[in-house]
């Protein structure tokens, strides 16, 4: 425990991942604090959504230790039940569910009845700005691009999670879109004081988002540790440098993002 | 009446047509249907002006062969669809827990599979001769026949159906840690709700025609069997009335499933390939 108030839900101590003879993740640290919005920054393939696996406990480090509320997530898989959520880049929505059921999903494996389902599910999509009898009712194939993803957001946050695992999810939307859905999902999650761990490529998403971000060089290895303030996150100097040396660090930021 | 429908293109999903452009369609096809069946009604007739009756009987002595049937021997158009239902629903859950089967446990896969394909290629004929041998009652010889044959093309299809499952949605679905059997009900039941269907639309037809020959072949019950029986008999215009009530029969089956595919399948987006 780092401060006398703050918990820590996420620890990876010393943990290596490899693919074969490949390192995916190598000697990767860090801890996330209760209710701290942290975001793991790095270029294509320097290991983000392998260290997202072994926190979400599908996949098993090859070497140290992941915790997650103290548990271990792969060998003590169902033990998380309810206590962690994800999204991701795509939005996975169950084709032949209705939004409000695509959303409902996490309650339903929860045993929650029906009703209940229904009731939160609304209530979910509307914090995501999804309102109206029909939108709710509509198939993912009726839905926009951005208004899947904004389904996909509730889904995760409906069963009322403590840890929210987010891969990539805002980056595959247009700019306007996904600028809305960060501030509304930045605002929501800040509200509810939740931990989230998010996954990005793109610097400035990371220091509008973040509380504290995690630079991995590849293959996933610490290389810098940023704390964002809010009286920081308005000062363009610091915003500037700090971009400089993210994208130092990060080995040059990827190409083709500033759209 | 032989050919086998392989598996492999009954698994083919077709596009289906959009809403709109199937409602402009639907008029013009009815008309194009009763300007046929009109064409062949009256060359069916011309045609019995020169030959004897035990060629090509009139169109009024076919009419009335046809009332004759529905009349006196209507039960067994009940008992050639009650076979020919029971034995798809049967063949439908057996063959699709077969490539449930398949597609979840690993090692059960290719010793299935080596299986499923050796049967489907016995021909029908063979499973009919061997109902004959094994099987004394009758019930039990149109249902084995059916079975056997059409549980491969549901095992299948369905085991490509989960092969097809795309690894994201079961990761989502993992993340909220369900048990094996959430698994099944809230994952792979419904994604293989339409392999089920799309096999069971190109084989109905195909059993609805095997149903009636097994019943020619093997017992003296239902419409094959009756058909068997005018035939015996020379009765040209039974044959006739015969095979025109097997035909709407299929059509019948046929629309029922196009209508269950409707209900089921709303959640598909309509694609219209040009
Ligand atoms: N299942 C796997 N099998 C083999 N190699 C893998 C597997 N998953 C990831 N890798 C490899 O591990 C490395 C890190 O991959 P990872 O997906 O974690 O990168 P990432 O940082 O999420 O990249 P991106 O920004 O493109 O999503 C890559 O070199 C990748 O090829
Ligand atoms: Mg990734």
């Amino acid at each position: 425990m780092t401060a006398a108030d703050a918990r820590a839900v996420i620890e990876l101590d010393r943990v290596d991942r490899y693919f074969g003879a490949h390192p995916a993740v190598l000697d990767l640290s860090f801890r996330v604090m209760e209710g701290e919005i942290v975001a793991l920054l790095g270029r294509t393939g320097a290991g983000k959504s392998t260290a997202l696996h072994m926190i979400m406990g599908v996949l098993e480090p090859t070497r140290g230790t992941v915790r997650v509320e103290g548990l271990d997530p792969y060998a003590q898989f169902k033990a998380l039940r309810g206590k962690l959520a994800v999204s991701f880049q795509n939005d996975r929505l169950l084709p032949w569910r209705a939004a409000w059921e695509n959303v409902a999903l996490g309650l339903e494996i929860l045993g929650f009845d029906r009703e209940t389902q229904r009731d939160r599910a609304i209530q979910w999509l509307e914090n995501v700005k999804i309102v109206g009898e029909e939108n709710v009712r509509k198939y993912p194939h009726e839905l926009s691009g951005g208004m899947r993803q904004r389904v996909s957001l509730a889904r995760a946050l409906c069963v009322d999670p403590e840890l929210v695992l987010l891969d990539e999810s805002f980056s595959q939307l247009d700019h306007v879109t996904s600028k809305a859905l960060r501030t509304d999902f930045t605002e929501l999650v800040r509200r509810l004081g939740k931990t989230c761990v998010l996954i990005t490529h793109r610097i400035d998403d990371a220091l509008e988002m973040a509380d504290r971000i995690l630079v991995l060089a590849a293959p996933a290895k610490l290389a810098l540790e940023v704390r964002v303030t809010p009286a920081l996150r308005s000062d363009s100097d610091w915003l500037e440098a700090q971009h400089a040396a993210i994208a130092a660090a990060m080995g040059g930021e990827d190409e083709g993002e500033a759209a | 009446m032989s050919t086998r429908i392989d598996p492999e293109t009954a698994a083919g999903l077709e596009p289906p047509a959009p809403a709109g452009a199937e409602r402009n369609y639907f008029k013009r096809d009815l008309f194009a249907s009763i300007v046929i069946i009109a064409l062949i009604a009256f060359a069916m007739e011309a045609w019995s002006w020169v030959a004897p009756v035990y060629i090509m009987p009139s169109v009024v002595l076919t009419g009335d062969e046809i009332l004759t049937i529905l009349g006196e021997d209507y039960i067994h158009i009940v008992t050639t669809i009650l076979r020919l239902l029971f034995a798809v629903a049967f063949s439908l859950v057996t063959g699709s827990l077969i490539g449930v089967i398949m597609g979840i446990v690993r090692p059960a896969e290719p010793f299935i599979k080596a299986l499923v394909v050796i049967f489907t290629g016995v021909p029908a004929l063979s499973w009919m001769l061997f109902a004959i041998f094994w099987f004394r009652g009758t019930e039990e010889r149109v249902f084995f026949i059916l079975a056997v044959i059409l549980i491969p093309f549901y095992a299948l299809n369905v085991y490509d159906g989960i092969k097809a499952l795309s690894t994201d949605l079961v990761e989502v679905v993992e993340t909220f840690r369900p048990s094996r059997w959430q698994v099944f009900r809230l994952l792979i039941l419904p994604h293989i709700v339409p392999y089920i269907l799309m096999t069971t639309k190109s084989i109905i037809g195909y059993a609805a025609r095997m149903t009636a020959f097994a019943e020619l072949v093997s017992v003296n019950t239902g419409m094959g069997a009756r058909m068997g029986l005018a035939q015996d008999e020379l009765n040209m215009q039974g044959v006739i009335g015969w095979t025109i009530l097997l035909v709407i029969v299929n059509l019948g089956v046929q629309a029922i499933v196009a209508w269950a595919e409707k209900r089921l399948l709303k959640w598909r987006p309509e694609v219209s390939v040009r």
